[in-house]
């Protein structure tokens, strides 16, 4: 392949061209009730020529690795038809590597009669948990992703990406209301990752069952303790996509509000994306356009540190590239990317951080966010009220919401039991979903976030 | 495009069909889809990016030993394999099948999905409509970051099945997108508009996205105070359908049957308010969804979901149906092909005009993050305005929006007699919406 990818790429004409030719096999089990709702497997295999001419971007994603002299062609044409500035890309050293998988337990050595199985165990523990368990939703997935990249800088790489990991989800109710928990697990390292999960089954529909009868917290600003899962969704939603730099580098005021050295929170802060943690569903040796991946300080003590960036995004701004360029699907140019983001531990006892509580709300494990800028919103799974530095009663739909220049100033307590879950991630940016990443922090106190309620 | 909807390919399908039979299975269908898409990006005033796309998959849906298995490749070669994967996977892990057979080749509606001139759309066309739109945002103001873009496919698809269908279908579409950004300070105004459609009609209009965005630039000039505690909303009609959501979900046949819609006991019965007509038309020339038989061979036909806020029915596609014992209703995944709001009486203008004190709700962010399902909604105001004595005043921010859709869409639900571009959506004004504010 590599040979094939090279010759390929003698056809370019433009400034700089890639080709990424990807081979993947997935398998998807899904358990909805007591039957079995949808088994589907896919093998497929596909590509992208990218190319820059003056700046200007040409793509051509194609099913057949066959004709790959034909895409590397159309995309310079492409390229040709928009470029008309100059094409700025950083220098990394090229790659010639290849990086099989390195699994511990290899998903594709079990049988699926074993995968059904077990996940057929879980979705009896949740069924038979209690009479106010309607429904549950338990998934297997495995995906066995391979990769290659080359690029006229000279650049080869094979990257195989295996990803194995399952989703439990209990549906409770009581008449009209209706309540779910959930858990995900994801490791690119081993299978053992989806086995031994009976606990984690019994919780999710015991806590589903029990949010039927938590009341939801009151609306209004409120000091809230965030989990590890739910302080490393924030991180990853609220501050981590403004960190991305292919949407600071042509828009000179965001690039003024994103200055490195602007003080963003409290001195003990620090925010860090790392491509490298091998065990992690968002770490890979190689970025999709061949560069290694970095570990990158987004906010050192408490100031804004570094972007992520891509090739183009780098250059652009004067910075060294960081591995950041991902793309979910082969048919994708890869697109400015988190990868594993967290916030690094603080030196504050968990318990200190509740001791300063009289009244307030912790909010536990990250369910979904959604970012527009500075502007997020995002829920947690469940809640608890804190009374007197004492966890209290189970909340239900505790949705927080806010300005995140204004949120991370409030950050005023940051515990040392980071944490960075293993998670299957899922991440969307502009079409391109669900990106694997993984995100955690340890437990972080704010004052004043507005909570959302009735 | 270049065809591959040729005779040899339905042999080699159908060649596939009696592969599954030989291997066991007792009912098969395959499905091809190839598509062919051009898309162009613009950027702070140039263009970024332009590309293609050519993608085919092949899906085998079998069923043996009374269990489902479905595989999916890329390649018209791989179809053995692809039949292959899907009879292993059903009979080692199988999802229970409700159904026995597919059902025989049945007259169909045609409907018009394919347009020529959608299909004479350039790249060189698309790289100037967005510079268009570019230039008339731009002339707001050069301190906006914009992007802009649109895109152009041409797909089509073969369903052969072991009842008998053998079904061909082409589709065309075309979309728009426009985004500004005004930054000012910490704050920021984000402002998106986007249109599709199968044929590149006049709807097909730079100038009224462009209008539409700098008609929100504009209203956000100004920030007010944000109404509190339960307020009239003005929904235009992307928002009415957002609000919609939670119906969907209870009018589809498998959460019904599932146990999990809340809908599942109220066939009949008086679920919104009165104003409300819901159909599901998928027989409307180039609407998105737009189809004259489902996945599984079964004839789409048009289909009243609530007449006048009682619901009339669910939807259901083949397994789901022998799962519910009922008909199926033409309907993939048990979703609305194509939903269509039937239009009010009143102009929007003067909808707007007889709100005292009330919100405009533009863009939503976080909506669908509480129980959905349930119809549960809590969202922050990504974009909205306060609307006093029935013009807007200025742009709220900090406010979060909470209540129950089911509740909201049974109280006062008055709807305007324009529709949007596409015919499907008018706009609305709700009452009752709880609003928070920090």
């Amino acid at each position: 392949m590599r040979d094939r990818l090279l010759e390929a790429l003698k056809k370019s004409t433009a400034d700089y061209a890639e080709i990424r030719a990807e081979f993947t096999d997935n398998t998807a089990l899904t358990y909805r009730g007591p039957e079995i709702d949808r088994a589907e497997s896919s093998s497929c295999c596909g590509g992208i020529v990218r190319a820059c001419t003056k700046g200007g971007w040409g793509s051509a994603a194609f099913d057949s690795v066959e004709d790959l002299d034909r895409q590397v062609e159309e995309a310079c044409r492409c390229a040709a038809l928009v470029g008309h500035g100059t094409t700025e890309l950083a220098q990394v050293e090229p790659v010639d590597a290849e990086r099989p998988a390195q699994l511990e337990r290899d998903f594709r050595g079990i049988g699926l009669d074993e995968k059904v199985r077990l996940m057929g165990s879980y979705n009896d523990i949740i069924l038979g948990a209690g009479p106010a368990i309607e429904s549950s939703y338990v998934v297997y997935m495995d995906s066995f992703r391979r990769v290659h990249f080359a690029s006229t800088r000279g650049a080869y790489y094979m990257e195989e990406r295996p990803q194995v990991g399952c989703f439990l989800v209990a549906t409770a109710r009581d008449g009209a209301l209706v309540q779910r928990a959930h858990s995900s697990t994801g490791s690119p390292t081993t299978y053992g990752i989806v086995v031994g999960l009976e606990e984690k089954a019994r919780e999710v529909a015991e806590r589903a069952q029990a949010l039927l009868k938590a009341p939801q917290p009151e609306g209004g600003p409120h000091t809230v303790i965030l989990n590890p899962r739910m302080a490393g969704l924030f991180t990853h939603e609220a501050f981590g996509h403004l960190s991305e730099a292919d949407f600071i580098h042509k828009n000179p005021k965001l690039r003024e509000l994103m200055a490195i050295g602007r003080e963003m929170g409290p001195a003990n802060l620090n925010i860090i994306d790392d491509g490298t943690l091998s065990d992690r569903v968002g770490g890979h040796a190689f970025d999709d356009e061949g560069t290694p991946t970095h570990k990158t300080y987004l906010i050192k003590e408490g100031r804004l540190a570094g972007h992520l960036h891509s090739l183009e995004t780098a250059a652009r701004m004067g910075a060294q590239p960081t591995g950041n360029a991902r793309a979910v699907h082969w048919t994708d140019p890869p697109i400015v990317r988190m990868t594993n983001t967290y916030i690094d531990n603080g030196d504050t006892p968990v318990d200190e951080l509740f001791d300063g509580v009289d009244k307030g709300v912790y909010a536990c494990d990250g369910h979904g966010g959604q970012t527009a800028f500075e502007m997020f919103t995002f829920s947690a799974s469940y809640g608890h009220r804190i009374e007197n530095g004492q966890k209290g009663e189970l909340l239900r739909d505790v949705i927080l919401t806010g300005n995140v220049f204004e949120t991370l100033k409030s950050m005023d307590g940051i515990a040392n039991d980071l944490t960075v879950p293993e998670g299957l991630g899922g991440c969307g940016k502009e079409n391109q979903s669900p990106l694997p990443v993984s995100f955690g922090a340890p437990h972080v106190r704010i004052r004043n976030v507005v909570i959302g309620g009735k | 495009m270049r065809s591959v909807l040729t005779a040899s390919t339905e042999a080699r399908l159908k060649q596939g069909l009696e592969e599954a039979t030989r291997l066991g299975a007792s009912a098969a269908k395959l499905r091809l889809r190839h598509e062919d898409k051009l898309e162009c990006e613009f950027e702070a005033g140039e263009v970024k990016s332009a590309g293609s796309k050519e993608t085919l998959t092949c899906t085998a849906e079998v069923i043996a030993n009374g269990r489902r298995g479905a595989s999916i490749g890329n390649r018209l070669d791989d179809v053995s394999t692809i039949v292959e994967r899907a009879v292993a996977l059903a009979k080692a892990a199988g999802s229970a099948a409700h159904f026995d057979a597919y059902p025989a080749a049945a007259d169909t509606t045609p409907v018009e999905t394919r347009s020529e001139r959608t299909l004479a759309l350039s790249a060189d066309e698309i790289i100037e409509a967005s510079r268009r739109m570019d230039e008339l945002v731009k002339a707001y103001g050069s301190d906006l970051y914009i992007r802009c873009g649109g895109d152009r496919t041409a797909g089509e698809s073969l369903l052969v099945t072991t009842g008998g269908a053998c079904h061909s279908h082409e589709r065309t579409t075309w979309s728009l997108g426009l985004f500004a950004q005004e930054t000012r300070g910490t704050d920021m105004v984000l402002a998106y508009d986007e249109r599709s459609w199968g044929d590149l009609n006049d709807t097909y209009d730079v100038e009224a996205l462009a209008e539409r965005i700098l008609e929100d630039l504009r209203r956000a000039e100004t920030i007010v105070e944000s109404p509190s505690g339960r307020v009239k909303a003005y929904l235009p009609p992307d928002m009415l359908s957002m609000f919609l959501w939670p119906v969907t979900l209870g009018i589809s046949g498998r959460n019904v049957a599932k146990g999990e819609s809340p809908l599942r006991d109220r066939l009949g019965q008086q679920v919104l308010a009165p104003t409300l007509t819901l159909i599901d038309d998928p027989h409307q020339p180039f609407a998105p969804g737009a189809r004259s038989i489902d996945d599984d061979g079964i004839p789409t036909r048009r289909q009243t979901l609530f007449e006048n806020g009682v619901l009339q029915r669910f939807l259901y596609d083949l397994d789901t149906a022998g799962l519910a014992k009922t008909e199926p209703t033409g309907n993939p995944g048990c979703w609305p092909n194509n939903l269509v709001v039937q239009p009010g009486t009143q102009p929007s203008a003067e909808l707007l005009k007889s709100i005292d004190d009330g919100l405009f709700i533009r863009d939503l962010i976080g909506f669908g993050q509480s129980n959905i399902m349930n119809g549960d909604v809590s969202a922050n105001v990504g974009l909205g305005f306060r609307i006093k004595n029935g013009e807007i005043v200025g742009r709220v921010k900090d406010t979060m929006i909470a209540g129950n859709l089911y509740e909201l869409l049974a109280g006062n639900v008055q709807l305007s007699s324009d529709l949007d571009y596409t015919g499907r959506f008018p706009h609305a004004v709700i009452e009752g919406l709880a609003v928070s504010s920090k």
